[in-house]
This record gives C-alpha cells, sequence and structure tokens, in this order.
C-alpha cells in the first residue's frame, strides 16, 4: 500500500499523470454501462483521496479554490465557442429567465428544505441552496452527447445556454450568503443590488468587449499556428481574472467571450477550437478528480442523511416549481417541462462554491462542502443514469444523424470558403449517383478525389468508391448539406425513425400556406392563406422555430424540420399524427412496459434497440 | 383502408421504362386517365403542382405523388415499378423506382389523408419493397401491395 505519498516532485507528477490516465480509461467503460463520465472521475478522486486505496490527503481549499476558477473558466469558454449564435437566440429568453429568477427559486427552495434538515438558520439555509442552485454546463452536454440522443431543438438550446449563464448567479448568491454571515446583518440592501448590477453588467461588458478584441487581436497578428490558441486562452483567462478583479461576473464575461469569438470570423478557428476541446477535457478531468481527493468521505457520513434530504428536495421539488414558473411565458409543453426539470444536473460548480464557506471560515463551514457534495453526487447518479430514458419516454427525442467523416482544414483568412474532406462512407447518398452527375450544394466544388492514396482523374471516374477521399471546397453553411452527401445514410434500425418524427411527406417552408391548405384539407383564414408556411409556422408556434416543433392543422400537424435564419426552411407533414402528450397513467405503463422489456433481454443476453 | 379499396390490378405497371421524374408522371397520369375517365392533362398538372410545393420522393426509393381532382368519385391508386431509377428530387437524394399515386375526389378530406398514409406505411416496409424490386410480375406485385394488413402493420 502506498501510504504516506505526498504532494511533490516527482510523486504528484507521477501519480496525478496516473490518475489522468486511469480517468480516461476507466471513463471509456463508464460509457459502455451508461454511467455518467463525471461520475467516475468524482469518484476515481475519491478512491485515491485520504480514505481510498492511495490515501492521498489533499486539504488545501485555497489551492483548490485557485484550480477550480481556472478550470471553470477555460470549460465555460469553451463552452461559449461552440454555442451556434442562433442556439442562443432561441434559447435566450427562457434561458436567462432560469439563470436568474430560476437560480433564486431554487436556492430560496432548497435554502428552506436546509433550514429543515439541518437546523440553520434562514441566512445559513440560504447560503446551502445558493452553492446547489446552478446546473452545471460540461455536464449537461456530456450526459446529451455522450448517448448519441438529439433532443428537440429548443428544450436543447435552453438547457445548454442556461447552464452556461447560470453560474455567474450562484456565485453572485454565495457570495452573498457569505459575506451576510462574516459580516451580520451590516450589509445593506441597496449594497446587495449595486454588486448584483456591476456582476452582471460589468460581466457582460467585459465578455462582449473582451470577445471582439480578442477576435480582433488575433486576425491582426501573424504568429506560429500553435501560438494562437495560447493566445486566446491567455486572453480567456485574462478576461475572467479582470472582470473579477473590478468585482464584474467574470464566469459570465468569460462564457459570453467564447460566445463572440465562436461565431466571428477569425484566423486558426480550428486550431484553436481543438485546443479549447482537449483543454476542457483536462480541465473537467482535473477539477472532479481534485474535488474527488478534496473531500473527506468519512467527513461526509454526519451530514448524509440531511444532505440526501436537500438533494430531493431540489431535484423534486424545487427544480421542477423553478423551471415550471420560469418557463411560463414561454409556450413550452409539459413534456419539455418535465425534461428540463429533469436534467437539472449539478456538476462540479456546486462543489467548488461549497469550498467557499470553508476558505471563509464560517463556523461549520465544512457541512455546506459535504452537503454540496452529496448533492451532486446525488443527482449525477440519479439524473445522470436517466437522461437519454426520459428523453425517450417524453417523447423529445430526434433521429440521429449519421456523423460524417470529415476533415477540416483552415483556409485562408478573408476568403469566405473552407476546405473540407471527406471519407465517403459505405451507402452514402454520394455513392448511388455518377460523378459527373454528383448533386453538390451550390457553391462547392470537389478539388480532389483520392482512392488507395492515389489521386484519381476525374474526367475518367466512374463512380465514387466507398473510402475514397474526396477533398471540396465549400461554403461554411453549405458543409451539412456535404456531411450527408457523404456520411452513411440514416441508419434503418434508427430507434426514432425520421418519418414517425418529420412525418411522411417533406415540403418547402416558403411554400404558400394556402396551397398546402387545399391539399391536406385544413382551413385557414384569409390572411392565413396569402402567408409562407414558414410564417404561418411562425406565427402559431408563437415563438423562434426550433427543430421538432410542431403544429397542429386540421387533421395534420406540421412539423419544422430545418431552420436557417429563423425561418423555417424544411416541413415535414404528418398525416394521422398520435396524441404525443403523455398522461401519467401513460407514462407508468411505458415505464414498466421497458423495465419488463429489460429484465426479458437480460435474461437473452444483450441486444440493442427496443 | 385497405389498399385493395384504393387499387386494381389495371393499375399496376410492372416495368416502367422512363428517364425522368416529369416522364414518369406523365405516363402514370395517362393511365391514371384511362382508368378514370378523366383528362391526361388535368392528372398530371396536378400531379406535378403537388411536387412543386416539395417533392413526393420520401427516401429509400419511393415516391408518393398525390393530389385531389374534380369529377373524381372515389379514390385512385396507381402502382408502377422502374425498370430503372431516375432522380425524383427525393430527400436522402436516392433515385426512385418504386412509386405509388394516389388521386383523390376534390371533396375528400379524412378518407384521403388516412389512406395517404396506408400507402405510406406500406410502402415503409423494406421487406416488402425488397420483394417488389426483384419481381417484373403485375400480378405477383399486386399481390404484394394488397396483402391484408394484418402481415405488415409492423
Amino acid at each position: 500500500m502506498l501510504t504516506g505519498v505526498h504532494f511533490g516532485g516527482e510523486h504528484f507528477i507521477f501519480f496525478g499523470a496516473l490518475l489522468v490516465l486511469g480517468s480516461v480509461l476507466l471513463g471509456m467503460l463508464s460509457t459502455r454501462i451508461g454511467a455518467p463520465l463525471l461520475l467516475v472521475f468524482l469518484g476515481l478522486g475519491m478512491l485515491a483521496g485520504e480514505d481510498g486505496v492511495a490515501q492521498v490527503r489533499f486539504n488545501d481549499f485555497g489551492v483548490a479554490y485557485t484550480f477550480g476558477s481556472i478550470a471553470l473558466a477555460v470549460i465555460l469558454f469553451d463552452g461559449g465557442l461552440r454555442t451556434k449564435r442562433r442556439t442562443f437566440e432561441l434559447a435566450a429568453a427562457p434561458a436567462i429567465g432560469l439563470a436568474t429568477i430560476g437560480v433564486l427559486l431554487t436556492a430560496v427552495i432548497c435554502g428552506a428544505a436546509a433550514m429543515l434538515f439541518l437546523g440553520f438558520n434562514w441566512i445559513g439555509g440560504f447560503l446551502v441552496g445558493a452553492t446547489i442552485a446552478s446546473t452545471d454546463a460540461a455536464a449537461v452536454f456530456l450526459l446529451l452527447h455522450q448517448r448519441g440522443t438529439e433532443i428537440k431543438e429548443r428544450v436543447n438550446a435552453t438547457l445548454e445556454v442556461e447552464s452556461g449563464l447560470n453560474d455567474p448567479m450562484a456565485v453572485f448568491l454565495t457570495v452573498i450568503g457569505v459575506e451576510l454571515l462574516s459580516f451580520g446583518n451590516r450589509l445593506l440592501g441597496w449594497e446587495i443590488a449595486a454588486q448584483f448590477a456591476v456582476q452582471l453588467f460589468g460581466g457582460a461588458v467585459i465578455g462582449l468587449g473582451g470577445g471582439l478584441a480578442l477576435v480582433r487581436l488575433i486576425n491582426r497578428i501573424e504568429i506560429a499556428a500553435g501560438l494562437y490558441p495560447i493566445v486566446a486562452a491567455a486572453a480567456a483567462l485574462a478576461i475572467f481574472g479582470g472582470a473579477q478583479l473590478v468585482g464584474a461576473s467574470g464566469f459570465l464575461a468569460v462564457y459570453l467571450a467564447g460566445l463572440v469569438m465562436g461565431n466571428r470570423k477569425h484566423r486558426a478557428a480550428i486550431v484553436i477550437n481543438r485546443f479549447f476541446d482537449g483543454l476542457a477535457w483536462l480541465c473537467q478531468i482535473g477539477m472532479f478528480l481534485m474535488l474527488g481527493l478534496l473531500v473527506t468521505p468519512r467527513f461526509l457520513l454526519a451530514d448524509l442523511l440531511p444532505a440526501i434530504g436537500i438533494a430531493l428536495v431540489l431535484i423534486f421539488v424545487a427544480r421542477p416549481l423553478a423551471v415550471f414558473i420560469c418557463l411560463l411565458p414561454f409556450r413550452f409543453s409539459r413534456e419539455e417541462v418535465l425534461f428540463i426539470s429533469w436534467v437539472g444536473l449539478r456538476g462540479a460548480v456546486p462543489i467548488f462554491l461549497a469550498s467557499l464557506p470553508v476558505l471563509a471560515e464560517i463556523p461549520g463551514g465544512f457541512t455546506y462542502f459535504n452537503v454540496a457534495f452529496v448533492v451532486v453526487l446525488t443527482s449525477l447518479v440519479v439524473q445522470g443514469w436517466t437522461v437519454g430514458p426520459a428523453a425517450r419516454l417524453l417523447k423529445l427525442e430526434l433521429p440521429q444523424q449519421e456523423e460524417a467523416s470529415r476533415l477540416d482544414f483552415d483556409a485562408l483568412t478573408g476568403y469566405d470558403r473552407d476546405i473540407a474532406g471527406y471519407r465517403v462512407a459505405p451507402n452514402s447518398p454520394a455513392l448511388m449517383q455518377k460523378f459527373a452527375n454528383l448533386h453538390l450544394p451550390s457553391r462547392v466544388r470537389i478539388l480532389s478525389v483520392i482512392r488507395e492514396g492515389v489521386v484519381q482523374n476525374r474526367e475518367n471516374l466512374e463512380r465514387l468508391e466507398p473510402g475514397d477521399y474526396v477533398l471540396c471546397v465549400a461554403p461554411p453553411e453549405q458543409l451539412h448539406a456535404l456531411d450527408t452527401l457523404f456520411a452513411a445514410r440514416k441508419r434503418v434500425d434508427a430507434r426514432a425513425d425520421t418519418d414517425e418524427v418529420f412525418g411522411e411527406f417533406t415540403v418547402s417552408g416558403e411554400m404558400q400556406a394556402g396551397q398546402l391548405a387545399s391539399f391536406y384539407s385544413f382551413t385557414l383564414n384569409e390572411d392565413e392563406r396569402a402567408l409562407t408556411l414558414s410564417e404561418l409556422m411562425n406565427r402559431r408556434i408563437g415563438h423562434r422555430p426550433g427543430v421538432g416543433d410542431r403544429v397542429s392543422l386540421g387533421l395534420i400537424e406540421l412539423i419544422v424540420r430545418e431552420v436557417a435564419k429563423g425561418k423555417v426552411k424544411m416541413v415535414g407533414v404528418e398525416l394521422e399524427p398520435e396524441d404525443r402528450r403523455v398522461t401519467m397513467a401513460e407514462l407508468k405503463r411505458r415505464v414498466q412496459e421497458r423495465m419488463r422489456a429489460r429484465w426479458l433481454r437480460r435474461g437473452k443476453g444483450r441486444r440493442r434497440g427496443d | 383502408m385497405e389498399i385493395s379499396e384504393l387499387l386494381a390490378p389495371d393499375g399496376v405497371i410492372a416495368n416502367l421504362k422512363v428517364t425522368s421524374k416529369k416522364q414518369a408522371l406523365r405516363e402514370l397520369a395517362q393511365r391514371a386517365a384511362r382508368i378514370t375517365g378523366l383528362p391526361e392533362r388535368a392528372i398530371f398538372d396536378t400531379l406535378l403542382e403537388r411536387e412543386r410545393l416539395g417533392t413526393t420522393g420520401v427516401g429509400h426509393g419511393i415516391a408518393i405523388p398525390h393530389g385531389k381532382l374534380p369529377g373524381l368519385t372515389r379514390l385512385h391508386g396507381l402502382f408502377a415499378r422502374l425498370e430503372q431509377p431516375v432522380d425524383f428530387d427525393s430527400i436522402d437524394e436516392i433515385p426512385v423506382d418504386l412509386i405509388f399515386v394516389l388521386l383523390a375526389p376534390e371533396g375528400a378530406g379524412a378518407d384521403h389523408l388516412k389512406a395517404l398514409a396506408r400507402v405510406s406505411r406500406l410502402l415503409r416496409d423494406r421487406g416488402i419493397c425488397e420483394k417488389m424490386r426483384g419481381t417484373d410480375n403485375p400480378d405477383a406485385l399486386f399481390a404484394l401491395l394488397t396483402e391484408p394488413a394484418a402481415s405488415n402493420a409492423a
């Protein structure tokens, strides 16, 4: 047994590296059994910790807080980089509601539970609530993507943007709670309000401004390709740290800066994105390992029962209630509200925030930490394990798009087209057409076709073959169409077949609604007949349309299939819409059915699909 | 609604030789005109008008052109198996070789939609489609298309 390993020099490097390696390898296994990846990292950290096998002692909350801040800043910046402008616009309003009022409501309700279960006064209770009030961006998206689950677009977007935006609010409430506990009630109401304003507005201004400045800087300087991501990372941390120094929210600033940068054309975009992909992973693993190390499981026991009580209140009362209230004005269906409530996953942030009371040396500070830890663990186990089935039960899944194997290259700056390489998938639509008649999206040109390492003469090429490499120049907005051309067609056995989700037929969103009405026997009033389908659906849906949104017309239903620039491009027509509202009885029946099916399957050995 | 209520044996073309979507629709309109007694031009125009709204090529090599016609007294179906697949602007861009045309009276509402859904469900059965691709015997095709719903409900 490796007793008495102290951090320092070679020990630190060797065991630290082993831990990271172990995390990745174990993580791979965990996806097989569907366990949430983050749980593995956290568990491994605990296993290495002082009550585990390696018995590493790590109790420095100050170091943990600093490293946690850096890691969070990187993760949030990366989250911003990946959030498409359209996603943000689609979900900004509901997400902002959830990220502010929602967080406050959650904190208050959980605070009441903490008063009840822990016997805290209201400030203490509120502080407990505040630490666990925000959802975790990384946890949510890792889970959704890890399962390859595609969720209705607006639901997905709301969860994504919410989790990017709600950390500042939770941080703010936690800081207020700590200040109240440290300085008593000397803190004045208007002081809190002023702080709040500086946090949010300052954070927004610094983030947006900093993001724009960073894009400019990167487009201006000529340096080695490998240095661009370093510039971006340093700038992101500077934006975070700078904002924090002047009392603004660095968490908000760094997310917004990422959002700006990810949606502007800039040099070295691919290198920077790849770099941050890796760096965010490392931060994710590092942060969970560290928090796992930081906790002393033995001490958790004392607070275990009340903490589980608070976790259950959070999952079953606070989150659903907050979501329900915040989403009231936005016309989400009941199933969507239920799903958004269920995916209120907690990740590293609560544990990180709960180290603040310890650092501030608040009496009983460790209780906050322990409670947050148990809440996160419970949330990862209960909610994390069930995201996929929940989406299926509530019928919010969209058919999965087959990933095309695409290689991106950095094109010259100032040139508005990208260069992309594809490996032609067996069974892809491109194979069904003669090479000379290949249906290429507009402004796309094929530069070269490489077969078994040999560049082909395109004049004599009859047809593409699976495994060929095709090199194209294409405007960025056409890359998606190219993906479909070269990727394998949608899996026939995909759980949610396209027909089931998008209906029998497809029509263009630019068509006149009146024309469609006569074909499918629904009635519209005079001015509705003159609208395009896109306009009609926009009007009926009542918010920006997202893929999967439905409009009922007479006996049929129209389904948003593709959106571009706020307009519905492609519309699915479902002739016999089933009742998609899920009643409680139906839900129960389906859960039982699934359990029975799983039980039976276990006897026959593993089989995919249901 | 059963396919046998829509489709008669003379509505099945086992080996249609065409080279384009338009030509396929024209041939089918011609056959439909013979069966229904309505002018070929009107049928062709109706089908074409529907294609302008968006292709009826639903993917996997299948198309279901359809429309409503004044003067029709009941639902009429036609089926064609093409000798060579033709480009139909389908969603998945796969050329089409199985076409089911459905024509409905002007006033048909729910019946039309139900029949259309029924046809779509039938042609979603990949097993049946493969069998239909494998034969150019009109009687065999008719039998495959009109098999009772129970056997292909899945």
